[in-house]
């Protein structure tokens, strides 16, 4: 306590001591630049206090209060929610916790000019956003997803494939509904992607596309939609388990619900090593514009089947996609500046993501129904597994396996509705890069 | 100027319509090629690699049986039993920590000097 007290005094007895025996270096740039306050050196005094004054004065001008507006502070509120979200309810903690710390983050009120803000350039929350801009995340978060990935429902039930393309349809509806409500061609591009309920993809077709640098063909820059585009796919993904299940209730007949199929073959691992090399070769001959992202993906399986390169696979699933997803998820959460995001143009945004949600949702499901009309005996399927088409993995698979036990609780559709799933992220691949060869 | 505008728009909405259409189909055959490629593609695949590799799989498989005549079952079993035993045999690794645990009874009578004393006459 004794040296507490003498540290203190000391200290304080140096701080006084400064000014009184004229040791004031501040005073001089001081005069330099406000030349006004000359006088200030008659009384010195009167200089000390004025001098404090004034610097306190600047520094509260610094300070987040000075300069926060109902926009920071709205923006901060929704960041606390989405934590709230994420811890409480366990929506995708994963995402909504980094996202949330990158809103609050973001929303920080600032004076620019100082390097501070993700879109001064040479902030540090500038460089880390440079991988969201240009693109560099969503390839990787793709190669840990593939690492993880387990095709081989899918490759035991090929004819599940077509259930990810038919919930593409939410894509390319959305995609006309942003036309209509009069956004430029590439901007409504990357809006309707959000119906892919894939946010790497949503993210990289995004910054492609709407990326605020892009030219149009009428000489205006595209606008910024990456920061209101990516939190409107993250947030709808999490938001899964509330949006699908009234969809496949009005829908799906409680008879249909309660198909059992039979379970899948097994398959051998030379059919799993076979797979990620033809279905690249297939789908990237088919849509070149998705390589990065289908590259990876096929990569990423790759290294998972092939058995010898496991050390690989398991950094690519865990260390890997880990860092990147810290990365991605706060500089996503950070570019929702209140200034840049709160807009028209984002509300506009996160109204067609709900919809394209939605439609997606019924368009895997009427597939479904549609398929069956074909299919005969025990390879009938489950049309709730439709609503698994659109994409977000593997939420959407486990929200139909909740379902179909709540009509029947010995209906374990977990496995068959992970092949729809898994195609859904390459479908809605094919489909950004479709999009980014037309539009790009 | 407003009228322009109306036309680049509904401009804009056809060729919405082109991309919706062609996109849409591009995405089924790509995935419809995909499944039918693992429906009749893979096995046919897979049929090929099997002939090809026909003979060194052979090779392999044929390991000379009747090399071992003294091999009987019985010395199969003993080796099984004693793996077995070997891989049950969790005794040796018990942990080795050792904790003194405070009895809740402060008193107990186990090493009472009375008890061993007196043991026999009580």
């Amino acid at each position: 306590m004794k040296k507490i007290l003498l540290i203190f005094g000391v200290l304080s007895l140096l701080i006084f001591i400064r000014p009184v025996l004229g040791f004031d270096s501040d005073t001089n740039p001081k005069d330099n630049i406000t030349s006004v306050s000359s006088e200030q050196a008659d009384n010195q005094e009167d200089g000390i206090y004025n001098n404090a004054f004034h610097g306190i004065q600047q520094f509260y001008n610094y300070t987040g209060f000075a300069n926060a507006t109902w926009g920071h502070i709205l923006m901060i509120l929704i960041g606390i929610i989405f934590i709230y979200l994420g811890i409480k309810y366990d929506y995708e903690p994963l995402l909504l916790i980094p996202i949330g710390a990158g809103v609050i983050i973001g929303n920080i009120p600032f004076v620019a000019g100082n390097q501070t803000g993700i879109y001064e350039t040479g902030s540090v929350l500038n460089y880390l956003y440079f991988g969201v801009v240009k693109g560099v995340y969503p390839p990787l978060i793709f190669l840990g997803i593939g690492a993880m990935t387990d095709f081989s429902s899918l490759i035991a039930n090929p004819k599940l494939m077509l259930l990810g393309a038919a919930a593409q349809i939410g894509v390319f509806a959305t995609f006309l509904g942003a036309l209509y409500l009069g956004f430029a061609l590439p901007e409504a591009g990357a809006i309707g992607i959000i119906g892919g309920a894939d946010g790497p993809t949503a993210i990289f077709l995004s910054s492609k596309l709407a990326n605020g640098i892009n030219i149009l063909p009428d000489g205006t820059t595209v606008k910024n939609l990456i920061g209101p585009i990516a939190i409107a796919a993250y947030s709808y993904m999490a938001l899964v388990p509330v949006i699908q299940p009234p969809i496949m209730r009005l829908l799906i007949s409680k008879k249909d619900r309660k198909i059992r199929m039979k379970p899948p073959r097994a398959v051998s691992q030379k059919e799993k090593m076979i797979f990620p090399i033809v279905a690249l070769l297939l789908t990237t001959f088919i849509s070149p514009s998705a390589l990065p992202l289908l590259g990876m993906l096929f990569f990423g399986n790759l290294l998972k089947e092939s058995g010898r390169t496991e050390r690989l696979a398991d950094t690519a699933r865990t260390k890997l996609i880990d860092i990147v997803t810290i990365l991605l998820g706060v500089t996503v959460g950070a570019s929702t500046q209140a200034d840049i995001f709160i807009t028209k143009d984002s509300m506009m945004i996160f109204g067609l993501g709900a919809i394209s949600f939605v439609i997606a949702t019924i368009g895997g499901l009427l597939f479904a129904k549609l398929m069956n009309l074909f299919l005969k005996g025990d390879n009938k399927i489950n049309p709730l597994i439709g609503a698994s088409g659109v994409s977000a993995v593997p939420d959407s698979a486990r929200v139909v396996h909740a379902e179909a036990l709540k009509s029947d609780p010995n209906n374990y559709l977990l496995m068959h509705a992970m092949a729809p799933n898994v195609s859904g992220v390459i479908g809605s691949a094919i489909a950004a890069g479709i999009l980014l060869s037309f539009l790009g | 100027m407003m009228l322009l505008n109306m036309s680049l728009q509904i401009d804009q909405v056809n060729e919405g319509l082109v991309i919706l259409l062609t996109g849409l189909i591009i995405v089924f055959c790509a995935l419809l090629t995909l499944s039918l490629f693992f429906k009749f593609g893979l096995p046919v695949l897979l049929y090929i690699y099997r002939i090809i590799t026909k003979g060194k799989d052979k090779k392999i498989k044929d390991i000379p049986i009747g090399a071992d005549e003294n091999f009987t079952g019985e010395i199969a079993a003993v080796i099984s039993s004693a793996i077995h035993l070997y891989l049950n045999e969790q005794h040796d690794d018990e942990n080795a920590i050792l904790t003194i645990k405070q009895a809740r009874k402060l008193y107990s009578p186990w090493s009472s000097k009375i008890y061993a004393t007196h043991h026999r006459r009580l």
